[in-house]
């Protein structure tokens, strides 16, 4: 017998405990990838499924003074075809239309486009360039195209997205505007406002936390991103489009003139010291200019004649001298221990005050009164262009701000020589900024100001901070001594002598000293001699409005190179232009046709008027407006009756005003 | 309707915990097809669940009609059955469907639904083996006497089924000898049979091995999982298993909620093989224990029928077709524990398996019909009454 049902119970009982202890088992292990092992396999999941994705922000816009886009984030469009995605009849069907319509759109023959596509085809290439940087209208037209409106597996239509930086206004201030990198390390590189400022563009990134469904497809987790990407700030900057705008063709057109290797200039406005234009022009290879380099902030130079306005400043403070303390310039060459200075006027000035010795740029004069007046304390000197704020770097938020130099007696490069040196512009360095800021500092009677190119960071409509004026140094000179030197400034264009002479307009004003340094004149013979020609200033003369300068390095010899026509010019029609589109200034002589009894009348109303009455004058015959106006200017109460000439008056003429105080006018 | 549920009889809890299985399962299903639709790309959300819920409901169908069907006339259908299946077997086998030089002859295409043999196999097998077992129960076994008629069909059926499929040819083989076991069939017997068919797989793989191309089979398959479970190189199963792994550990106790598991999108077969891995990540520790004791109470109620069972034949069918179902449920999930290498089985009532899950159905419509008190009482007659030309025709042989 093989089997009683007790047994075959009794062996069922094992057999259901045997499963019953591996469901244990199971459990058990169930538990233990839960307990022991769960921390790593968590750490796993989390690692293998799960992502922090970053949301970039809008950058910000950089606008102008007037509110036009200077730099602002746009949306490129790369379009690229995956030909093995596409069947084979969609492919035939569709290359014709699909090549006219690229063509009609991106210009080149629509034969061109066909044999892309069939090439691509035939290769199986998955990743052929069909456009690049399309705008999203543009794209948005290349979507709906035949074939590509398929989509992307069907259609084989590839579209790259990027975010770039465009400038609407073109390379005006380019250099100035700047641009900013961001490597995978986070450092940011670049250069100008972009640069200095983009803690305020950038913006924040958001964050948002994303979940692996299958290869290089990701899902959102949540409802909200775990960071909301915040927009970076508008920034609004000084720059004026108009102002800029002349500044730049200025420029351009003297440097292209003069075939210079680069130029710069920047307009700010006296008051405030914000920098309505700023241009830097450097040459390339084949000839043509672009904004190279931060020539006006960057480069640091020896500014020779532009500098005398410090020095005579200088000395007039420590009363060294008197604009009409005379020097003896002789025949225009003046030897200091070996060395010589020269004027550039053949056969010297002779005896000239320092005012015209200053309106003519008298290198002579300059030597002698720094060297004279300083030679038993030069220290003296050095401290007081200190304390003018001369050897000082304004402190830009824009990096790569030229230092000034200005040695101290004793310092390395120091000699018996420097005084006179220094006086017309050599031995010291500054940038065409920081000379800039000074000769402000001057037209704003002493004040100096810090020149800036921000005024306000901006949140749509919401302020988030305001950069307000800002004053380096409340006087860098008395009062006096700024409207003495004013004077002369205007001088150096208005007098007939005057070096600026040939900018001189009659219909607007200027002030404003001329530069011609020489560059690079150890060896006057090399090839790399040049000259450096500035004129540094400010308009109108009088209650100026802009202060400018204009630096333009190594024009071409052979054209010119004296600062009053190399750099002049371009100070002139900046001047004109602004001059002639502000409208405060405009004034308009009107145009009358003469009229002899009007101009009677006119006259005898005006004799009238001009005297002195202590009686009540005769105003019969008189036209009824103008005895009206005549006796009530007199303080008398008048009433008219009808119209015309005055043929009756109630008081008679010769009566005491005081006596009077109404009188009745009957007119016909 | 009314008339349907009164003539639904048998053990009331078996009915219930299929029932509660079976509405259970459309949670883990609809959860996996979203990795069908939207990462392979495959059929809707909607369509996956109405497809499920046609497959339940010919299930059920197919429990309800099993249950009915008196228990002795099972030892007449499984000769006629017998047969049949293997004629079915070796169809499957030599169809030649094979994907990529291994053979993946598991099905019978059919209109509609692919068919899986080896389970259908499974079960005439099973009962087969316990009418042999009933029928010797009272006399002496003689080793010899039982080669024919109980283990050439064995090894028939399992030797058939192999060359696709082993881990299912494996669990038959083993149900088989645990059946004898309890049937009665002498241990040391046993141990020959095992030992002989330890033998023949040896023998089996050195031939697939020295001939590779001599016919297709997944040796290499079996192979590699084998050693992926024994070593813990990286390769594909391990990859499953780790993600497996990490679906249970970040279920935590109570889980990620319904249809909010994350790996169900990177397990390959995260409806069936590794369902109960996405079970406990959505529903944490709690869901998995809880659906373990589901499947223990099922031990339990079969083994409560099995002693229930007036005649020995009711005893060892219930087990015949009971156990399996719940060793193939132990199976599934002591895989996604990594307690057994990667075999693919499902995780039978709550898998979307299709056929293989009607085999369910009717393994527990059997057990079900070895339940129902109304069979019996109409026992007593079929006793006397011989005339049934099935146990007419059983009896001879």
């Amino acid at each position: 017998m093989a089997a009683s049902d007790k047994k075959i119970l009794t062996r069922l009982y094992v057999v259901a405990g045997g499963l019953f202890l591996f469901a244990c088992v199971v459990v058990f292990k169930l538990v233990s990838i839960q307990m022991v092992n769960g921390e790593k396999y968590r750490d796993l999941a989390e690692k293998r499924t799960t992502k922090m994705f970053t949301i970039a922000p809008n950058r910000g816009n950089l606008i102008s003074d007037d509110g036009s886009l200077l730099a602002t984030s746009v949306s490129r469009y790369t379009i690229r075809f995956d030909a093995v995605t596409v069947k084979k009849e969609d492919f035939q069907e569709n290359i014709k239309p699909l090549s006219a319509k690229l063509s009609e759109l991106l210009g080149k023959p629509t034969s061109h486009y066909q044999q892309i596509l069939r090439k691509a085809k035939a290769n199986k290439n998955r990743y052929t360039l069909i456009a690049r940087n399309l705008d999203y209208s543009d794209y948005m037209e290349v979507k709906k195209f035949p074939l590509f409106n398929k989509g992307p597996y069907k259609g084989g239509l590839i579209v790259e997205q990027k975010t770039v930086r465009e400038h609407p206004l073109g390379k005006i201030a380019e250099r100035s505007v700047g641009y900013e990198n961001v490597d995978e390390n986070g450092y940011y590189s670049g250069v100008g406002l972009e640069r200095a400022f983009g803690e305020y563009l950038r913006g924040i990134e958001g964050k948002r936390l994303k979940q692996k469904i299958a290869k290089g497809q990701w899902k959102p987790i949540g409802w909200d991103n775990i960071v909301e990407p915040k927009d970076g700030y508008d920034l609004i900057s000084t720059i004026d489009i108009n102002i800029q705008d002349i500044a730049h063709h200025a420029l351009l057109g003297q440097l292209e003139k003069y075939k210079a290797d680069h130029g710069s200039v920047i307009v700010m406005e006296r008051e405030t010291g914000e920098v309505k234009a700023i241009s830097n022009l450097g040459i390339t290879k084949e000839g043509k200019y672009y904004e190279r380099l931060n020539y006006a902030i960057g480069e640091s130079h020896e500014p020779g004649s532009t500098f005398k306005l410090m020095n005579l400043v200088a000395a007039l403070e420590d009363k060294i001298i008197d604009t009409s303390s005379v020097k003896d310039t002789g025949k225009g060459s003046w030897k200091i221990y070996r060395h010589r200075v020269k004027d550039t006027k053949h056969g010297g000035h002779g005896k000239i005050s320092m005012a015209k010795a200053f309106e003519v740029s008298s290198n002579v004069a300059f030597a002698q009164m720094v060297h004279e007046g300083y030679k038993e304390k030069p220290s003296r000197y050095v401290n007081r262009l200190m304390s003018m704020n001369l050897g000082k770097e304004i402190g830009l938020p824009i990096k790569g701000e030229g230092k000034p130099l200005i040695r101290y007696p004793g310092d390395k490069g120091w000699s018996g020589l420097s005084l006179a040196q220094m006086a017309y512009g050599y031995e010291v360095s500054m940038t065409p900024l920081q000379t800039l800021t000074f000769y402000n500092a001057i037209a704003n009677d002493g004040v100096m100001v810090k020149p800036r190119m921000i005024k306000e960071v901006k949140e749509w409509n919401k302020t988030i901070q305001k950069f307000d004026k800002e004053i380096i140094n409340p006087s860098v000179c008395s009062r006096e001594t700024a409207k003495q030197v004013q004077q002369l400034l205007k001088n150096v264009v208005e007098k007939k002598h005057g070096t600026g002479h040939r900018m001189y307009s009659p219909n607007f004003s200027m002030a404003g000293k001329t530069g011609t340094a020489q560059k690079n004149y150890q060896d006057k013979t090399s090839d790399k001699f040049g000259y450096i020609s500035t004129f540094a200033g400010y308009f109108p003369a009088d209650e100026p409005k802009y202060s400018c300068i204009v630096v333009i390095h190594e024009p071409d010899k052979s054209v010119g190179y004296y600062g009053a026509d190399v750099s002049g010019p371009v100070f002139k029609s900046i001047a004109q232009k602004v001059y002639a589109t502000s409208p405060l200034v405009d004034e308009v002589d009107m145009f009358q046709a003469k009229y002899a009894g009007l101009d009677n009348a006119y006259q005898e109303y005006f004799a009238e008027a001009q005297k002195k009455h202590s009686k009540v004058p005769n105003v019969k015959g008189m036209s009824g407006m103008d005895a009206v106006s005549i006796l009530e200017n007199l303080g008398l109460q008048v009433e008219i009756k009808g119209n015309g000439k005055v043929k009756k008056q109630s008081v008679s003429h010769g009566t005491d005003i005081k006596k009077s105080k109404k009188i009745v006018l009957e007119l016909s | 309707m009314l008339a349907l549920f009164k003539n639904i009889n048998g053990d009331k809890a078996l009915w219930a915990v299929v029932a509660l299985l079976g509405l259970f399962s459309f949670l883990p299903v609809y959860s996996a097809s979203s990795n069908l639709v939207y990462v392979v790309g495959n059929g809707t959300p909607i369509g996956h669940l109405v497809k499920h819920a046609v497959f339940l409901i010919f299930g059920f169908g197919i429990i309800y009609g099993i249950h009915r069907i008196p228990t002795h006339f099972f030892k007449g259908l499984s000769l006629i059955a017998m047969p049949i299946v293997i004629v079915l077997l070796v169809i499957t086998l030599f169809q030649g469907s094979s994907v990529d030089g291994t053979n993946a002859s598991r099905w019978i295409r059919l209109p509609f639904v692919k068919f899986q043999t080896s389970t259908l196999a499974a079960v005439v097998l099973m009962i087969y083996v316990a009418r042999y077992l009933t029928k010797i129960k009272d006399e002496a076994i003689n080793f010899k006497e039982s080669i024919v008629p109980l283990w050439l069909p064995v090894f028939a059926v399992v030797g058939l089924i192999l060359p696709a499929n082993f881990s299912t040819a494996g669990i038959i083989f083993t149900m088989v000898l645990v059946l004898c076991f309890i049937g009665g069939y002498p241990f040391k017997y046993l141990m020959g049979i095992v030992g002989s068919g330890l033998l023949a797989l040896t023998f089996f793989i050195l031939v697939a091995k020295a001939f590779p191309d001599a016919f297709a089979n997944r040796v290499d398959t079996w192979e590699n999982r084998f050693e992926n479970f024994m070593n813990g190189e990286d390769t594909e199963a391990d990859y499953q298993i780790e993600k497996a792994k990490i679906a249970i550990a970040t279920g935590g106790i109570v889980g990620k909620g319904a249809g909010k598991s994350v790996q169900k999108n990177f397990l390959p077969q995260s409806s069936s093989d590794f369902i109960y891995a996405i079970i406990v990540e959505e529903y944490g520790l709690v869901g998995g224990v809880v659906l373990m004791l589901f499947f223990l109470f099922l031990l339990f109620r079969i083994v409560v029928i099995a002693n229930g069972s007036p005649t020995t034949f009711g005893t060892l069918l219930a087990l015949a077709v009971g156990l399996p179902i719940i060793f193939q449920a132990m199976i599934n999930m002591a895989v996604a524990v990594e307690l057994f290498p990667v075999t693919g089985q499902n995780l039978p009532l709550i898998s979307s398996g299709g056929t293989s899950a009607w085999m369910t159905c009717l393994a527990i419509g059997i057990v079900l019909s070895v339940s129902n008190k109304q069979h019996r009482k109409s026992k007593s007659n079929l006793n006397i009454n011989e005339t049934n030309p099935l146990e007419i025709l059983s009896g001879q042989l």
